[in-house]
């Protein structure tokens, strides 16, 4: 036997903080809390994912509750921490649960195109993508067929039609290696050669439908060459990492790479791969791993479909600074440089910045008084995070519960957006009860943990970085403004005509693309067919003569509201129509007449491709009943409707006499 | 490590890979014969009782679990012995 590998599964650590949650009320009277008695039990799996007694208590409850409740629960326990053999029972459980109901999930189909024996990490790809409502179907071709199957037109892949191809392979099936005398010339016409195939099989996932998800090379752990194996031309270090560079750079914005070199490096890589189990088994890396690859997977997938959060909410006192600034005053918080306390607190707030600067909205949620809080902001110099990066500040001494809904309210987001930090395992065990949706990561006593705590659980996991994102906090505070001109303004028309509205209308190009797809994916109010399209879907449409697409971006005054607006429409020349099949619009931009401007552009395409009319279509869903009326409301008859409440609109293009009346400067781009 | 010990601990983990709580493992038992012990649950055992009992397998130990009339009791051996 081989001695040490307890180590090997020590991976996520546990918190010290974990035995204070026993004292954590659970009876907190609240409806949610009185549903069902499986609440006091969720939340310490939340806040303890690692519990050994996890499967064994979800078998039980399979028994007693009802799918529903238990998938509920599951939902919110799953984490990347799960031990494999927790996971994967899980992972046999919630099929379970889907046999004997229908959990209400939104179904996707994958196909899993692996070189080595997949099932096990598949098995927990569709696990952690429970989690986020999505019920996955999981085709996996036969050990070793991955190759033809990709590349044979008549294959039960390509039959399959998935949405996603996760393509994945080890440094064993590179076939192309450098060799000893190769110099660097050589070793860059076999990477080229090495990213044309693996090109070959993206286009081929591509010509079934699917977005790739191509997951990139692990490097072994030994290095032949030792130190110089990662810069000597004949290195497999050196090749795996410039292939990984060229995948990256070769890939089109169809094909997200999964870095899962970095989780091997995370892990260290005598860790990740337990060699043991690639013979035995086949399995791509250590078991103890599967977990946090399968998540990964998940949450990339998950955010393709536009599920990820998008605002963190802090707490302030021991969470962002060491110390009560209620009790201990200005100068008595620790945060800054010359203080180990003080300095770990400020690494985490440079880690929130971090967040911030690429997209993640900020707010503060902390019982205390408003303007000492807000002192620390605006007068500590040890602090790193200002008043201008929060978007929304709630320090008052109602209960955190009902100032998350505010702070979800007034940034116009769902509770499922928001993330809650804090150090309170207190606070975090009421709202894991009284706010289900809301996550909260379990936070350890030491501030030093703080970012790992937060990093691993992948809460804001994107595929693009959009330029609406970099602005998010701008755009949130100009609407906060804006906010506070229309209640003086007299009128509506006298507010948008102070608005100095300017919309930019165009085509989907190649630089709208990552923020149409995005908007595409997740929207869900001002939208009314919520179809969802790929950025392969919108390529291949770009390309189509009989396809419109369109993007509205919108500027005021106040700042660049960025694309706010996506319309794809098909001409249809038979029926002598231009037929909507998208329209969406951001919220942010409800009541300032985009709609308006927007009908109008799309009545002078139809007049120009010759058509008669524009055509369009409500199909109804829990979060759209804002445009239930937005064709009649544009002057569109219905000309059909259908028992669910789906209905069809038309608009004769003659008919309409007047353009929409709005004010909006429109410029074509 | 006793026996019995061992015995118990790697029917803990067969309830769990396989799913049910009702299963009864007997050393004489021949690994794969109770329904749903594939060769994938196999994989799920062995990682299972390594990480229960904190031990690894080495490949000879994984390579006789996989030969045919491998017993629950070699289970058992490889436990107890560590």
């Amino acid at each position: 036997l081989i001695a040490d590998a307890g180590s090997i599964f020590n991976i996520a650590g546990h918190c010290p903080g974990e035995s204070l949650l026993n004292d954590a009320p659970l009876n907190v009277a609240s409806p949610v809390a009185s549903l069902t008695s499986l609440i006091g039990n969720v939340e310490t799996f939340i806040a303890d994912p690692r519990n050994p007694d996890l499967l064994k208590w979800a078998r039980a409850a399979a028994k007693r509750e009802s799918p529903l409740v238990l998938a509920d629960a599951l939902r919110r326990i799953v984490s990347p921490e799960l031990d494999y053999t927790t996971a994967s029972g899980l992972a046999r459980l919630l099929a379970q649960l889907r046999a004997r109901a229908d959990l209400g999930e939104r179904k996707v189909k994958i196909a899993f195109l692996a070189s080595y024996t997949a099932k096990p990490l598949a098995a927990l790809v569709e696990l952690f993508l429970a989690g986020g409502n999505v019920a996955a179907e999981i085709y996996q071709p036969e050990y070793g067929t991955f190759r033809q199957e990709l590349i044979d037109p008549t294959s039960d892949f390509h039959a399959f039609r998935p949405e996603y191809a996760i393509i994945s392979a080890t440094w064993r099936d590179l076939g192309r290696r450098p060799g000893v005398g190769d110099d660097k010339a050589t070793v860059d016409t076999l990477i080229a050669a090495e990213v044309a195939e693996w090109q070959a099989y993206w286009g081929a996932a591509q010509s079934a439908g699917a977005q790739v998800i191509q997951d990139n090379f692990v490097s072994p752990p030994w290095r032949a060459l030792g130190n110089i194996d990662g810069s000597h031309p004949a290195g497999l270090t050196r090749y795996v990492t410039l292939l990984n560079q060229a995948l990256q750079d070769a890939a089109p914005a169809s094909v997200t790479i999964h870095d899962v070199d970095s989780l091997a490096a995370e892990a260290g890589r005598w860790k990740w791969s337990d060699e043991r189990f690639f013979h035995e088994a086949k399995l791509p890396c250590a078991p103890e791993m599967l977990p946090d690859y399968g998540h990964r997977l998940a949450q990339i997938v998950l955010a393709q479909s536009g599920v990820s959060r998008k605002c963190l909410a802090l707490d302030l006192d021991n969470t962002l600074w060491g110390g009560v600034i209620g009790e201990d005053g200005l100068n008595g918080i620790a945060i800054g440089q010359g203080d180990t306390q003080g300095e770990a607190f400020l690494a985490f707030q440079h880690y929130v910045l971090a967040l911030k600067r690429r997209g993640v909205i900020l707010a503060v949620c902390s019982k205390n008084t408003e303007a000492i809080a807000r002192e620390a902001f605006e007068r500590h110099p040890g602090m790193a995070i200002r008043m201008d990066d929060i978007a929304c500040f709630m320090a008052n001494w109602d209960d955190k519960a009902t100032n998350l809904g505010r702070i979800a309210e007034q940034l116009n987001i769902g509770l499922n957006s928001l993330v809650f930090v804090d150090d309170n395992p207190v606070e975090r065990s009421i709202i894991r009860q009284l706010r289900p949706e809301v996550a909260v990561p379990e936070m350890p006593e030491n501030p030093a943990g703080y970012i790992e705590a937060l990093d691993r659980k992948r809460y804001f996991e994107t595929v693009a970085i959009s330029c609406e994102d970099l602005r998010r906090t701008a755009m949130y505070h100009a609407e906060a403004a804006r906010k506070a001109v229309v209640s003086s303004a007299d009128d509506l028309e006298g507010f948008l005509r102070s608005l100095e509205l300017v919309a930019t209308v165009g085509p989907v190009d190649a630089s709208s693309l990552e923020r149409t797809v995005q908007l595409i994916n997740r929207s869900n109010q001002f939208n009314v067919t919520t179809r969802r399209h790929s950025s392969a879907d919108l390529l291949a449409m770009i390309g189509d003569d009989n396809w419109i697409t369109l993007t509205i971006s919108l500027k005021d005054r106040f700042g660049d509201n960025g694309l706010i607006s996506v319309i794809l429409a098909r001409i249809e020349r038979d029926a002598g129509a231009l037929a909507i099949d998208t329209w969406l619009m951001s919220c942010r931009v409800l009541k300032r007449g985009v709609e308006d401007a927007a009908l109008n552009h799309l009545a002078m395409l139809a007049r120009k491709h010759g058509l008669a009319a524009v055509t369009g279509e409500y199909i109804p869903t829990a979060k759209n009943v804002l445009v239930k009326d937005l064709f009649a409301t544009l002057g569109f008859s219905e000309v059909a409707k259908a028992v669910d409440g789906a209905s069809r609109w038309s608009l004769t293009v003659d008919d309409m006499l007047q353009p929409r009346k709005h004010m909006i400067e429109m410029v074509e781009k | 490590m006793d026996r019995k010990t061992a015995l118990d601990g790697i029917s803990d983990v067969v309830r769990d890979v396989l799913g049910d709580d009702d299963i009864e493992i007997r050393e004489d038992m021949a690994a794969g014969s109770l329904e749903g012990w594939d060769s994938m649950a196999h994989i799920n055992i062995v990682i299972g009782v390594e990480k229960r009992f904190g031990v690894a397998f080495s490949t000879t130990d994984l390579a006789t679990l996989r030969t045919e009339g491998a017993t629950v009791g070699c289970i058992v051996d490889l436990v107890a012995r560590a």
